[in-house]
C-alpha cells in the first residue's frame, strides 16, 4: 500500500487536555479517507496538524512517505471547517490571491479561475465583490480556491457541513472525479451517511485515539453475519434484558412508523383523572451486534423465551452500529 | 520565514486598501481639516477686513484731524487699509472712511453737536465717531463713541493709529522737524533667523510652530489610524474565518509581517501624498499667492533629513503601535472585546502632546531628552525636537537604536501571540491566558 498521508504515534495537548493521544494512521494513495469520530474527538486538530497550522506535540506527519517539505504547500488543498472568504475582494481576485499562496501564478490561474466559475455556473459573477454572493455562491467560490492549484491531497474538515444540496451534489462529484484521477481526499465528518456512500477508507477516531480503521467492505465484512434485525413488542425492561444476554455486543433502537394514536373520545363533561391505564408494550425494531462467536440461531431460542418475535433476521452492519460499538469497545 | 509569501499576503493588503473609497477620502480630507484647523483661523483674520465709517472731530483746532484723516484712511474718504499687529503674528486689515467734522463753538453748540452725531451713529450712517480734545491729550484720552464697544480689534487699531499721529504730532509741538521725526519714529520688525546645521536663513518664528504642528499632527493621526486599521484587518480575517486558510498556506509569522507591511506601505504612499501636497504648497511664491499669505511670513524650508527623519520615525511608530494592535487583533474576536487595551497606545501619543509646548520652547531640555529616549514615546516627541532644532546626532542614533530593540521586541511578543491567537474563536482571552500563549508558543 502506497501511503500519500501518514500520521506516526501523532500527540497534541491544550494544557492538561488531550486532543489527539498518539494517533497513526496511513492513508493510502488515490482513495477517499473518511475520518469520522463525534465532536470533540479531535478530528480538527488531526486536520490542522496535517496542514502544519498546529505542530504535533509528538509524533510525525508525513507526506508522501518522507517529512513535510515548504513546497508540498502547493500539492495540498485545504477546507477547513470555519470557512471565510476577503468580503471586499472581488471573486477573481479572492481566487488570484488564494492560487498565488498556493504557489500558483497569476498567469496560470486565471484561465483556470475562469474555465472553473464557468463550470459551476459563476462566469458573469467575477467582477463581482464576494459580499455580493449568495452563500451557496461563495460555497462555490470557497471550493473552487480549494482545488484552483489542482493539488494532490485534498484535506477537508466537515465538507458538507452548511452546504446546500445542489452544492452537497457538486461537492461529491467533485470528490469522485478526483479520485478517479487517482488523487488522494481525506475528510472529517460526524455523518455517518456521507462517510458510507463515499469513502473507500475510514479512521474512526474517538477522544483522540484511532478506535477502528481501514477498508470500508473489510470492516462490513468482518462486522457482518453476526447483525440481525429483531422486531417484537418489547417493554423498557424486555429491551434491557435482551441487552444483558450473553452474545450480545451492541443493541440499537430503530425507528418505527409509528401507529396513529386512537381518536379522544369527545369530552362533554370535565374528565376526573382516572389512573393511566397500563401501557401496552409498542412494537419495537432493534438491531442486534453479536459479539465474535455467538450464534444467532441460539440467541433467538432465547429471545423467544419472553418476547413475541415478529421478526428475527441477518443483515449487513451499518456503519454507525459499527462505530458506537468501536467506540464503546475502547472506553 | 519566506519572504515572498510576506509579500504576497502585503501586496493584497496594499491593493484592497488603496483601492477603497475610505483611503483616497481620507487622503483628501485630511489635510483639509489640518489646513482648516490651522490655516483657518489666520486666513480668515486676514482676509476679513472690518470697515468703519468715523467721524472725527478735532476740538483741538490744531490740524490734528486733518493729520488723522491722513493716516486713517490715505486718499481722503474712501478709506485705506490701516495694518495692525496681532500677538499671533497674522494681520488683521481694519479700514476706516474717515469724515473729519468740525467742532462747533461753544459749550450749547457742543453739546448739540455731540447729540447730532449719536443720532448719526444710531441711523448707522457712521459706526462710531471720536473727539480729540486738548484736555484729552493732555490725560493722554480721546474718545470713543460707538454704539457698539465690542468691535476690541477695530478700537486696538484705531488707538494705534491715533497714538501714532499723535506722537508725532506731539513731536513737532515740541518743536522736532516732521522729516526728523518720520525718519525717528520708523517701527521695526523682529528678523526671526533660524539657525540650523545647514547654515541660517530667515524664517518665520510662527511658521516653524506651524511646521512642527503639522509634522507632529500627521505622525499622530498616522500611527493610531494605521494601528488600529492593522487591528480591524486582523479581526476582519479572524472574524470572516478565512484565516485558517491562510493559516495552512503560510506561517502566522509571515501573516503578520505581510499584514503590517502592506497596511504601512499603504500609510507611506498616504504620507507621500501629503508630503508631496505639503512641498507644492510651501514652494515659495505659489504658498505666497494661494494663500495671500502676508509677505513677512516666512515659510520653512523642509529639508530631505527633516523628511527622512520624518518617515523613519513613522516607520517606528508604526511598527511598535500596530504591533500591539495586530497582537490585539489576533488575541480577541471583536473590536469591543479588544476596546480596553486598544486604548493603551493612545496614553503614549497622547503624553507628547501633553508636553508639546514645553518640547517646542526648549526641545534640548533634559525632559525633551529624556522623553525623546523612551521608545513609544520616541516618534512623536522626537518629531517636535527635530522641527524645532535638529537634536545631536547622538541622540537621534540612540533614539532609533532603542527604538528597533524595542520593535524587534515587539514583533517577537506579536508572533507569539498571533501564533496561537489567529485560531482562537469564541471566548474572549484573559491576559494571563494571552500571557500563558506568549510563553508556550
Amino acid at each position: 500500500m502506497n501511503a500519500s498521508l501518514e500520521l506516526r504515534q501523532v500527540e497534541k495537548r491544550y494544557g492538561d487536555f488531550v486532543a489527539v493521544a498518539g494517533l497513526s494512521l496511513a492513508v493510502p494513495a488515490g482513495v477517499i479517507f473518511g475520518l469520522l469520530g463525534p465532536n470533540g474527538a479531535g478530528k480538527t486538530t488531526t486536520l490542522r496538524m496535517i496542514m502544519d497550522i498546529l505542530a504535533p506535540d509528538s509524533g510525525e506527519v508525513l507526506l508522501f512517505g518522507r517529512r513535510r517539505r515548504p513546497e508540498d504547500l502547493q500539492r495540498l488543498g485545504y477546507l477547513p471547517e470555519e470557512r471565510g472568504l476577503y468580503r471586499k475582494m472581488t471573486v477573481v481576485d479572492q481566487l488570484l490571491f488564494l492560487a498565488e499562496i498556493h504557489g500558483l501564478p497569476r498567469r496560470r490561474a486565471l484561465p483556470a479561475i475562469e474555465a472553473w466559475l464557468a463550470r459551476v455556473e459563476l462566469a458573469d459573477w467575477g467582477r463581482k465583490k464576494v459580499e455580493e454572493l449568495s452563500k451557496g455562491m461563495q460555497q462555490k467560490v470557497q471550493l473552487i480556491g480549494t482545488v484552483l492549484h489542482e493539488p494532490d491531497i485534498l484535506v477537508l474538515d466537515e465538507p458538507f457541513s452548511g452546504l446546500d444540496p445542489i452544492n452537497q451534489g457538486l461537492f461529491k462529484q467533485l470528490l469522485l472525479e478526483y479520485r478517479q484521477q487517482g488523487k488522494t481526499i481525506l475528510f472529517s465528518t460526524h455523518g455517518m451517511e456521507q462517510a458510507e456512500k463515499l469513502c473507500d477508507h475510514i479512521g474512526l477516531i474517538s477522544h483522540g485515539r484511532l478506535v477502528l480503521g481501514g477498508e470500508l467492505k473489510e470492516i462490513k465484512r468482518q462486522a457482518g453475519g453476526n447483525s440481525y434485525r429483531l422486531v417484537a413488542p418489547m417493554t423498557a425492561e424486555d429491551l434491557e434484558r435482551v441487552r444483558t444476554l450473553p452474545g450480545v455486543a451492541l443493541v440499537t433502537t430503530r425507528d418505527l412508523p409509528e401507529p396513529p394514536a386512537p381518536p379522544e373520545p369527545p369530552r362533554l363533561l370535565p374528565q376526573q383523572d382516572a389512573a393511566p391505564a397500563p401501557a401496552l408494550a409498542p412494537e419495537t425494531a432493534v438491531r442486534l451486534l453479536l459479539a465474535p462467536g455467538a450464534s444467532g440461531p441460539a440467541l433467538l431460542r432465547r429471545l423467544v423465551e419472553f418476547l413475541a418475535v415478529r421478526e428475527f433476521r441477518s443483515e449487513e452492519p451499518d456503519l454507525e452500529d459499527i462505530f458506537i460499538k468501536a467506540v464503546r469497545d475502547a472506553a | 520565514m519566506r519572504l515572498e509569501y510576506a509579500a504576497i499576503i502585503g501586496k493584497r493588503e496594499y491593493l484592497a486598501r488603496i483601492r477603497t473609497k475610505g483611503f483616497w477620502i481620507a487622503t483628501v480630507a485630511v489635510p483639509a481639516f489640518i489646513g482648516a484647523v490651522v490655516l483657518g483661523p489666520s486666513l480668515l483674520m486676514s482676509k476679513t477686513s472690518t470697515e468703519q465709517r468715523l467721524a472725527v472731530v478735532d476740538a483741538t483746532g490744531s490740524g490734528l484731524g486733518r493729520e488723522l484723516q491722513d493716516a486713517l484712511a490715505p486718499g481722503g474718504e474712501a478709506g485705506g487699509p490701516a495694518g495692525h499687529r496681532r500677538h499671533g503674528g497674522g494681520e488683521a486689515q481694519v479700514r476706516f472712511m474717515v469724515r473729519l467734522v468740525p467742532p462747533a463753538t461753544g459749550a450749547a453748540a457742543q453739546a448739540a453737536q455731540r447729540a447730532e452725531l449719536d443720532a448719526l451713529a444710531r441711523r448707522r450712517e457712521i459706526g462710531a465717531w471720536i473727539w480729540i480734545s486738548r484736555e484729552g491729550l493732555a490725560a493722554n484720552r480721546f474718545e470713543y463713541h460707538a454704539e457698539s464697544l465690542s468691535n476690541v480689534i477695530t478700537q486696538e487699531a484705531l488707538k494705534q493709529r491715533v497714538s501714532e499721529v499723535v506722537g508725532r504730532w506731539r513731536l513737532r509741538q515740541a518743536g522736532y522737524d516732521a522729516a526728523a521725526i518720520a525718519k525717528l519714529v520708523r517701527p521695526l520688525e523682529a528678523q526671526t533667523v533660524r539657525i540650523s546645521a545647514t547654515g541660517s536663513r530667515a524664517e518665520g518664528g510662527a511658521a516653524g510652530f506651524f511646521l512642527a504642528f503639522v509634522l507632529f499632527f500627521m505622525l499622530y493621526m498616522g500611527i493610531l489610524l494605521y494601528g488600529n486599521q492593522v487591528m480591524q484587518g486582523v479581526l476582519e480575517e479572524k472574524g470572516s474565518r478565512i484565516i485558517e486558510v491562510l493559516a495552512a498556506a503560510v506561517k502566522p509569522t509571515e501573516l503578520m509581517l505581510g499584514k503590517l507591511g502592506g497596511i504601512c506601505l499603504v500609510a507611506l504612499t498616504q504620507m507621500a501624498i501629503w508630503a508631496a501636497a505639503i512641498a507644492v504648497v510651501t514652494t515659495p511664491g505659489l504658498a505666497a499667492a494661494l494663500v495671500s499669505m502676508p509677505p513677512n511670513m516666512k515659510l520653512p524650508v523642509l529639508a530631505p533629513s527633516l523628511w527622512l527623519n520624518f518617515f523613519l520615525l513613522f516607520l517606528c511608530g508604526f511598527f511598535l503601535f500596530a504591533t500591539f494592535y495586530a497582537m490585539l487583533g489576533a488575541a480577541f474576536n471583536s473590536a469591543q472585546e479588544a476596546q480596553q487595551l486598544a486604548g493603551l497606545p493612545a496614553i503614549f501619543v497622547v503624553a507628547p502632546a501633553v508636553f508639546m509646548v514645553q518640547i517646542i520652547n526648549d526641545p534640548d531640555s533634559a525632559l525633551s531628552v529624556g522623553l525623546s529616549l523612551v521608545p513609544p514615546l520616541t516618534p512623536l516627541v522626537m518629531m517636535l525636537r527635530i522641527a524645532t532644532r535638529m537634536p545631536p546626532l547622538w541622540q537621534l542614533l540612540a533614539a532609533y537604536a532603542l527604538a528597533a530593540a524595542a520593535i524587534a521586541v515587539m514583533i517577537w511578543l506579536c508572533a507569539r501571540v498571533y501564533r496561537v491567537g489567529i485560531l482562537m474563536y469564541g471566548k474572549k482571552p484573559t491576559l494571563q491566558e494571552i500571557w500563558h500563549w506568549v510563553r508556550r508558543a
